[in-house]
C-alpha cells in the first residue's frame, strides 16, 4: 500500500523530530565552541543558539595559550595531546587488528586453541579500574608510564578482545570449500590467506578498524592512569581545561571536542563504502 | 591424462571411519562416477586425492608416484567443488584466470586460455560480472571452465549439478560427458544420483559406509550386482525384494503365497529374492500359474507406466511400456519367472545367483 502524502509528511515530521534529538548536544558544541569568551561564560546573561559575534579565540587559546579577553594564559596547550590521541590510538588499533585478525584466523580455520576465543574475553569481565590499578603498577615498574609505546600497548591489550571476536565471526563465514578450492589451485596456505579470505573479509576489517579505533580515541581511565605529562591524550587533557583561576572554559572544551570528533568522522566516512556490508553480518553469501 | 590409485586407505575423523580400506584404480581417460547415498565418503576420497586431507592409513598414487603427502598444488588436478566455491571479491573472468595466475602465467597467455575456455562453455559475454551477479548454471559453468582454464592431469568433480534443477541438470550431463570425451582426461566424478552415475559413466564405484562395494560399468551394475545394497541402490523405480526360505531350488514367501522354482543355486536357507519391475508381467487374473493380486496405485509416466501392485501385505512395482489401462482396486494377475530374479543371502546381502 502507498503511504498517504500525509503519512509521508508525517514521516519526514518525526525522521527530523528524532535526528535533531540526536544532534542537538553536537550542534551545541558547535554553537560553543564559535562563541566568544563573554557568551559561553557562567555569568552571561541570555543564551543564544548561534554566537553573535563567531570567533575563533577558543582555538587561539588551546593552540597557543592565550587569547584576547582572557587573563589566564595556558602553560601546557593542546597540540601535544592531539598528536598523542593520534598516535596511540592508531598505533593501538593497528596492533589489536593485525593480532585480532591473524589469530581469529587461525581459530576459525585450525583445530587449535579452543579455549583460546574465551579465555581472550575473560580480559573484559573484570571492571576496568580492578584491572587498571595492577597494569599501572606494572607499567611504573617496566617504565612504561608516560611513554608512546606503553598507552599504545595497553590500547592493545584491551580492545584485542574486540577485534579478534569480530573477525573470527568475518573468518566462520568464509565457506572451507573456498580456501580448499584455492589450495586446488595452487595457492601456497599463505597464498590463500592474503589473496582469497583477506580480500573476502575486507569490510569486516573495515568495521573493525573503526570500532576498535574509537574505543581507544575515547579512552580516559588507561591515559589517566598511564600518562603523566609528556603522552597526556585529549581526554585527559580536558581536564587542563578547567583549573581554579579560570574556571570551566566551555568555550575552549568546546573547540577542542570539535577537534576530537573529527578523525572518528574522517576514518568512517573513508571505509564507509565497506561498513554497511560489514556491520550487516551474513553478507559474504554469494 | 593419467591413472589415479587408492591402496588400501583409510581416513578416521574422531575415530570415525569416513573411508576405510579402499582401493581404487581410476584409469587413463576414464570418466569414473563414485557413487553411493549421501556421507558414504564419497567426497572424502575426492579430497584425499586432492591432498585436502591426509591419509590415516595406505598410499595416494597419480601416474604410479606416491603423492599421499604432498600439497594440494603440488599435485596438478582440476577440482570442481560442490558449492562451486567461487571466489565471490573477483569477477567470472578473473575467477577462471586465477589458476593461471597464480602460477605466474604470461598475461597474453591467461588471456587467450580465459577466452578459449570461455567460448567453449558459452559463458565469454559473462566474464566481467562477480559471480553474485550470475545464474546458477553460469555459476556452474565458470567453476567448470576454473578447472577447464589449466589442463590439469585429471578433473575432479564434486556432485557439479546438484545445485541446477532438474532440466538443465539433463542437458548439462550430457554436454560434460562430451567434453569429457573431446578433452580426452581422467574424470573422476562424484554424485549420489544414481541416473547420473549410470549415464555418463564408463566405470561407476558404489560405496557404502566408507567402503567399496563394486566397482564396474553401468551394464556390470546393474545386470552383475554383487549384493542385495547395489542391486537396490541402482534402477528406477527400485528393484522390488521378497523375503523368504529357499530349499532345493524352490522359494517360498509364505506371507505372500508365493511360490518359485529358481535354478541354479544349490543355497538353502533364508534369501531375499528380487526381481526389477520390468521383469514381472501382469496377466489376467485366474491366468494358468498367476498369482491374485489387486491394482494398489498406477504412476502414468508418458512413455512408460509404474504399476503398484499389492500382494497381500506387500507392493510390489510393475514397470509397463506405454499407457495400459489399470485402476486401483482391480484384480490382475502376477506372473513372475524365478529365473529372471536375483538370490541375495539373507543375512550377509552377497549375490547367490544373478538371473539365468
Amino acid at each position: 500500500m502507498r503511504p498517504s502524502p500525509a503519512q509521508i509528511a508525517l514521516r519526514y515530521v518525526l525522521i527530523i523530530l528524532a535526528t535533531a534529538i540526536v544532534l542537538i548536544p553536537i550542534l551545541w558544541m558547535i554553537s560553543l565552541a564559535f562563541k566568544p569568551y563573554n557568551e559561553w561564560q557562567t555569568a552571561a546573561t541570555g543564551v543564544h543558539w548561534w554566537p553573535k559575534n563567531p570567533t575563533l579565540g577558543n582555538f587561539e587559546y588551546i593552540f597557543t595559550g592565550q587569547t584576547e579577553g582572557l587573563v589566564v594564559s595556558l602553560d601546557f596547550t593542546a597540540v601535544r595531546p592531539i598528536f598523542a590521541s593520534l598516535l596511540t590510538a592508531s598505533l593501538g588499533t593497528i596492533l589489536a587488528v593485525i593480532v585480532g585478525t591473524l589469530g581469529a584466523y587461525a581459530v576459525s580455520r585450525f583445530k587449535v586453541a579452543n579455549n583460546l576465543p574465551l579465555s581472550v574475553l575473560q580480559l573484559r569481565l573484570f571492571p576496568p579500574l580492578a584491572v587498571m590499578i595492577p597494569v599501572m603498577i606494572m607499567w611504573a615498574y617496566l617504565g612504561m608510564i608516560d611513554t608512546w609505546w606503553g598507552l599504545s600497548l595497553i590500547y592493545t591489550i584491551v580492545t584485542l578482545p574486540f577485534s579478534f571476536w569480530l573477525m573470527k565471526t568475518f573468518f566462520d563465514e568464509v565457506p572451507l570449500e573456498i580456501e580448499e578450492a584455492a589450495l586446488v589451485e595452487g595457492c601456497s596456505r599463505f597464498r590463500v590467506f592474503w589473496k582469497v579470505t583477506l580480500p573476502m573479509v575486507k569490510a569486516g576489517i573495515a568495521s573493525t578498524i573503526l570500532f576498535v579505533f574509537i574505543l581507544n580515541w575515547s579512552d580516559y581511565l588507561m591515559a589517566l592512569l598511564l600518562t603523566r605529562k609528556d603522552w597526556v591524550t585529549i581526554p585527559v587533557y580536558m581536564n587542563a581545561l578547567a583549573t581554579a583561576m579560570s574556571g570551566q572554559l566551555y568555550g575552549m572544551k568546546a573547540a577542542l571536542g570539535l577537534i576530537a570528533a573529527i578523525p572518528p568522522v574522517i576514518l568512517g566516512l573513508s571505509i564507509q563504502r565497506y561498513l554497511v556490508r560489514g556491520l550487516t553480518f551474513g553478507a559474504l553469501k554469494q | 591424462m593419467a591413472t589415479l590409485e587408492l591402496q588400501s586407505v583409510t581416513k578416521r575423523f574422531d575415530d570415525i571411519a569416513a573411508v576405510e580400506n579402499v582401493s581404487l584404480r581410476i584409469e587413463d581417460n576414464e570418466f569414473f562416477c563414485i557413487f553411493g547415498p549421501p556421507s558414504c565418503g564419497k567426497t572424502t576420497i575426492l579430497r584425499l586425492l586432492l591432498g585436502l586431507v591426509v591419509p590415516d592409513e595406505g598410499r595416494i598414487l597419480i601416474d604410479g608416484q606416491d603423492v599421499t603427502y604432498e600439497r594440494p598444488h603440488q599435485r596438478d588436478l582440476g577440482m570442481v567443488f560442490q558449492n562451486l566455491a567461487l571466489f565471490p571479491h573477483l569477477s567470472a573472468g578473473e575467477n577462471i584466470a586465477f589458476p593461471l595466475t597464480e602460477r605466474k602465467e604470461a598475461r597474453s597467455v591467461i588471456k587467450d586460455r580465459v577466452a578459449e575456455v570461455a567460448a567453449k562453455l558459452h559463458i565469454d559475454h559473462l566474464l566481467h560480472k562477480p559471480p553474485a551477479q550470475l545464474s546458477g548454471g553460469e555459476r556452474q559453468r565458470v567453476a567448470i571452465a576454473r578447472a577447464l582454464v589449466r589442463n590439469p592431469l585429471a578433473y575432479l568433480m564434486d556432485e557439479p549439478l546438484a545445485a541446477l534443477d532438474a532440466r538443465l541438470r539433463e542437458s548439462t550431463r550430457v554436454e560434460l560427458k562430451r567434453l569429457q570425451r573431446d578433452l580426452s582426461h581422467t574424470l573422476i566424478y562424484v554424485t549420489h544420483d544414481q541416473e547420473e552415475a549410470m549415464s555418463i559413466a564408463d566405470r561407476i564405484a558404489i560405496m557404502r559406509d566408507g567402503a567399496i562395494c563394486q566397482v564396474g560399468t553401468p551394464d556390470e551394475i546393474y545386470n552383475r550386482p554383487n549384493s542385495l545394497f547395489v542391486s537396490q541402490i541402482v534402477g528406477s523405480p527400485r528393484i522390488n525384494v521378497i523375503q523368504g526360505i529357499l530349499s532345493n531350488g524352490q522359494f517360498r514367501a509364505g506371507n505372500l503365497g508365493l511360490e518359485l522354482t529358481c535354478n541354479g543355486v544349490a543355497y538353502n536357507g533364508a534369501i531375499a529374492l528380487a526381481i526389477r519391475p520390468e521383469d514381472i508381467a501382469i496377466t489376467d487374473p485366474g491366468a494358468a500359474g498367476a498369482l491374485t493380486a489387486e491394482v494398489y496405485e498406477v504412476e502414468p509416466l508418458g512413455g512408460h507406466t509404474i504399476v503398484d501392485v499389492s500382494l497381500r501385505d506387500d507392493i510390489l512395482k510393475v514397470h509397463l511400456p506405454g499407457q495400459p489401462d489399470f485402476a486401483p482396486g482391480q484384480a490382475i494377475g502376477l506372473t513372475l519367472d524365478g529365473d529372471h530374479c536375483y538370490l541375495f543371502s539373507a543375512n550377509s546381502g552377497e549375490t547367490l545367483r544373478h538371473p539365468v
